[in-house]
């Protein structure tokens, strides 16, 4: 059961039409570790805030390219607070003038529910669990990445970037690490990625295509963490026959990420699964990177 | 501020292995012998751009005359035609011979030249640009492919030990953020015997190698300099912007003479300066030594042309600080790069000179 709030000072969106992105309300304001009761001031801004603002601004843009565009961002707050917090939530985004279309309040039991019923393209959290109960159930869903570097935080551009190990893998590459001892579920667990960011991907590469390649408020890039500059030629391939020419692209080939990541990139990885072989212990991250 | 898990940094260094890990794993899974990228940090990297490694001239003119989109669309069609070698390409060949000779004889060492392609490119190039490194059978596994932005940025994250772009702004930009690089302009085409054995790296002294002098003889003139060095012959001099570039290909060395591979060592490294041995040239071999250095070959010019020697010794790559030896470098068909580093690049001659021409090509 969950209750949907309307925002009334944002003009509502065309879910149909629109890009629905459900957003983690603990991504966007601050979860404070102490409920002060009655207490009514705006919450305090959340990791997430400065994507929530870069989100805002690709839909100002394409308002202003094509003032009827209806492949816009519609965001949906994801709220799991106590019901004496949810006036304070509606209040402290329209204190930031945030540009959320509907509130959706809900048991954390319900939301993967309400994330379904409401034909979510992409669910975001800060919580590497939701993030993964998300996915399991066939739901879109990405880990929101905190930018650390202070003088990279972009407000003004939207930066997504796609997991080449994931979009890239082949039969012949899963074969492979089918020899190096994955279970038949993990490598199932690829496939299930890849369709699920595929509409995704879609989405963004329409979006893309509506500016040009400078100046654009949306970038799109590739990255690819461990597997070789091969996998991330085919994942820059079959993007491009989903429609989304990628602006950026990285290739690791096992280098930290935390660098590319905290330059200016939100990012997302999900850990899909963790196995163990022979004692050693290794992670699979794959998943969109938005 | 709630502090997010991504942000903790004892997490991010358990992820980081784990990526490592996950990456040996991909990388022992082919069944092509291709050999896994070293890890990063102890490995030597080698940040080329774009235009470095490949010919991309023809190319550059359709970016300047008809706009990025008509470019990118170029690539795009062209997308399996292999671009031709550039300046950068016979340097990166002799890497991978040394990466082949030290995996023989320290197959389990992560200490290797590490090849990265580092470029501004648009992600849509990179297709015909990795399609190209194949069909050279490159091992470059990493590359940042920027789509516009300076890659300044990923060329600190990654430490990299040296960063060859043709775009001197960039190479600029590189040295001020503390990192050995150096600008490539398009050779002229004659036959080089380059060789395909032994890894060939020149240096210019003052202001590559060595910094501080050179302000003296553009300022005051010969034969103050000639005074000062005497003078403060036994003080080292301080450190150029590719200092550590050479302690680096110092360190790989030790790993042939460890094995008794010196004689048949695969990295020559050269001084070729203006100082003159008699005068001016004792303190930089005493600041070699006090850096525990060695270059394997000291050539003192005492002011003749570079060019002629240059040509005899067929280096992969020679670094100097000022036009003047890169244009005689050049003509003899040395492969030559410009450091753009301290006082050389405003004055020649002791006339203040122009900002050398910026090769767009």
């Amino acid at each position: 059961m969950d209750s949907m709030v309307r925002n009334p000072d944002v003009k509502q969106r065309d879910a149909a039409q629109a890009v629905v992105v459900a957003v983690s309300s603990d991504a966007i304001f601050d979860p404070e570790v102490e409920q002060v009761h009655g207490a009514t001031e705006p919450l305090r801004k959340g990791d997430a805030f400065s994507f929530m603002k870069a989100i805002q601004v690709v839909n100002e843009r394409l308002l202003t390219l094509n003032s009827d565009e209806t492949l816009l961002f519609d965001v949906i707050l994801l709220s799991n607070d106590s019901e004496e917090k949810h006036s304070r939530i509606i209040a402290s985004a329209k204190h930031y003038g945030l540009d959320i279309g509907r509130f959706c309040f809900c048991n954390k039991e319900d939301s993967i529910e309400s994330l379904q019923s409401n034909e979510v393209k992409l669910f975001l959290s800060m919580d590497t669990n939701d993030v993964c109960k998300a996915l399991q159930k066939g739901v879109p869903a990405a880990l929101l990445y905190h930018q650390t570097d202070p003088n990279h935080q972009t407000e003004d551009q939207l930066k997504v970037v796609f997991s080449g190990d994931v979009i890239g893998s082949s039969e012949e590459m899963l074969h492979g690490l089918r020899e190096q001892g994955f279970t038949e579920t993990q490598l199932q667990g690829f496939k299930t990625a890849k369709g699920s960011v595929k509409e995704f991907a879609i989405l963004m590469g329409e979006m893309r295509r509506r500016f040009g390649l400078e100046g654009s408020p949306l970038c799109t890039g590739l990255m690819t963490v461990w597997s070789s500059r091969d996998v991330c030629a085919s994942a820059l391939k079959t993007l491009r026959g989903w429609g989304l020419l990628v602006d950026e692209a990285f290739c690791l080939a096992g280098a930290p990420r935390s660098p590319i990541l905290n330059l200016g990139f939100i990012g997302n990885t999900m850990k899909s699964s963790t196995y163990v072989k022979e004692g050693r212990d290794y992670s699979m991250y794959y998943g969109l990177e938005v | 501020m709630a502090e997010s898990k991504t942000t903790d940094p004892a997490a991010t260094e358990a992820g980081e292995e784990k990526d490592w890990t996950a990456t040996k794993a991909f990388f022992d899974s082919l069944k092509t012998n291709k050999p896994r990228p070293p890890k990063p940090q102890y490995a030597v990297t080698i940040a080329v751009s774009s235009r470095s490694l490949f010919n991309m001239v023809a190319e550059g003119k359709i970016y300047k005359e008809d706009g990025v989109e008509k470019y990118v669309a170029y690539q795009q069609e062209h997308d399996n035609e292999p671009l031709m070698p550039g300046v950068a390409f016979p340097l990166v060949k002799a890497l991978m011979n040394v990466n082949t000779r030290l995996r023989r004889l320290y197959p389990d060492s992560d200490e290797l030249f590490d090849i990265v392609l580092m470029t501004n490119n648009h992600a849509q190039v990179g297709v015909r640009l990795i399609n190209s490194i194949n069909h050279y059978d490159l091992t470059i596994e990493r590359f940042c492919m920027t789509g516009g932005e300076s890659p300044i940025g990923y060329l600190k994250a990654y430490m990299t030990n040296l960063y060859l772009s043709k775009d001197g702004e960039q190479v600029i930009e590189a040295i001020e953020e503390g990192i050995a690089a150096a600008t490539t302009f398009a050779s002229r085409d004659v036959e080089n015997q380059l060789s395909d054995t032994q890894l060939k790296v020149a240096f210019d002294g003052d202001a590559v190698l060595f910094s501080e002098s050179e302000i003296i003889v553009k300022q005051h003139g010969l034969d103050t300099f000639f005074e000062h060095e005497k003078e403060f012959e036994n003080k080292p001099l301080a450190q150029g912007p590719l200092k550590c570039f050479l302690e680096a290909l110092g360190m790989l060395q030790r790993k042939f003479y460890a094995k008794n591979e010196r004689m048949t060592c695969p990295i020559r490294t050269y001084l070729v300066t203006s100082r003159s041995a008699a005068s001016s040239g004792v303190r930089v071999l005493k600041t070699l030594r006090s850096w525990g250095l060695e270059i394997d070959e000291a050539l003192f010019l005492a002011g003749a042309p570079k060019g002629p020697l240059l040509q005899k010794i067929q280096p992969h790559i020679f670094f100097d600080d000022q036009m003047f030896h890169i244009e005689g470098a050049k003509e003899p068909g040395t492969i030559a790069a410009h450091v753009p580093n301290g006082i050389g690049q405003k004055y020649h001659k002791g006339i203040f000179i122009e900002q050398p021409a910026k090769d767009t090509t």
